[in-house]
């Protein structure tokens, strides 16, 4: 290990390894000597950094739940309607999970821990994603284009279905997916969801 | 000199990509050269505005944030 790196490439070096044994085991499954074995240094090196586990772990925390997707692209490169930005999202979405499943896991383990931070994943990587989903769901259905259905719950179903595929794919590798992408899973995902909504938005 | 706004759009409350859309959607009511205006709360919405115009090749004439209020400018092209 490199006893000479500057701060910022210390810190930074500090919360990579920090993500991938939180992500792995949890916050209560490791501790802070481990994480400090793991990069080769002592404790103290560490407590230079961040004045304790927690507050290691809420930047781990903090670094992985404030990313945030632009959708810019989604909205400036097809078209308007529902299915195709709900298709185009979801993909930069699943690209960006896909690159880093690691998110996955802390996501989970900060919601099932009542961690304060939990809910910075929520505010800035699915609320723009699952307000999308529930806005759009309610003008379609004043427009009678849908079924009169609770949106908010449609929009929490749709990301309940997108985490299953990604959990599949992403973590637990499950055999029943294999022989399917990610990408044909999703597409599969969306076509159902826009059938049990009952979209009637091309007639 | 003060911009003649043309339309505006109350994206308040709405994170992205629902501003972008529905600014979209208004920017293809204007006449080339009209100008609309956007009211978000979205802190996002600044970098994503930008993106937008530059993309669009529509010219962002102002972007301000008053008390957690973000105003922006969007003139078509003449």
């Amino acid at each position: 290990m490199n006893k000479r790196m500057k701060a910022p490439e210390r810190r930074a070096s500090i919360l990579a390894v920090a993500k991938v044994l939180f992500a792995d085991r949890g916050y209560h499954g490791v501790s802070v000597d481990e994480i400090a074995k793991r990069l080769g240094v002592s404790p103290a090196v560490l407590y230079q950094h961040f004045d304790s586990k927690e507050i290691l772990y809420e930047s781990v925390l903090n670094e992985i739940g404030c990313q945030r997707e632009s959708y810019v692209d989604v909205v400036v490169t097809g078209p308007d309607d529902f299915p195709s930005v709900l298709a185009r999202m979801t993909m930069v979405y699943a690209d960006s999970v896909i690159a880093d499943p690691d998110y996955l896991r802390m996501e989970m383990q900060a919601m099932l821990e009542g961690a304060l931070m939990a809910q910075r994943f929520f505010e800035s990587r699915w609320k723009s994603f699952s307000d999308f989903i529930e806005v759009s769901l309610n003008e379609l259905a004043q427009a009678g284009k849908v079924n009169q259905i609770n949106p908010r719950l449609a929009s929490l179903m749709f990301q309940g279905m997108l985490r299953e595929v990604l959990y599949a794919k992403c973590i637990y590798h499950s055999e029943h997916y294999r022989d399917l992408s990610a990408k044909t899973l999703l597409e599969q995902l969306i076509q159902q969801f826009l059938i049990t909504i009952n979209y009637q938005g091309h007639s | 000199m003060m911009n003649t706004i043309n339309l505006e759009l109350d994206a308040r409350g709405l994170n992205c990509p629902l501003p972008i859309l529905r600014a979209k959607k208004s920017m293809s009511q204007l006449d080339n050269g009209q100008t609309l205006k956007i009211l978000a709360t979205d802190p996002g919405s600044v970098k994503d505005f930008e993106s937008f115009c530059k993309q669009t090749g529509n010219e962002l004439l102002q972007s301000e944030e008053n008390n957690g209020e973000f105003v922006f400018l969007i003139k078509k092209p003449d």
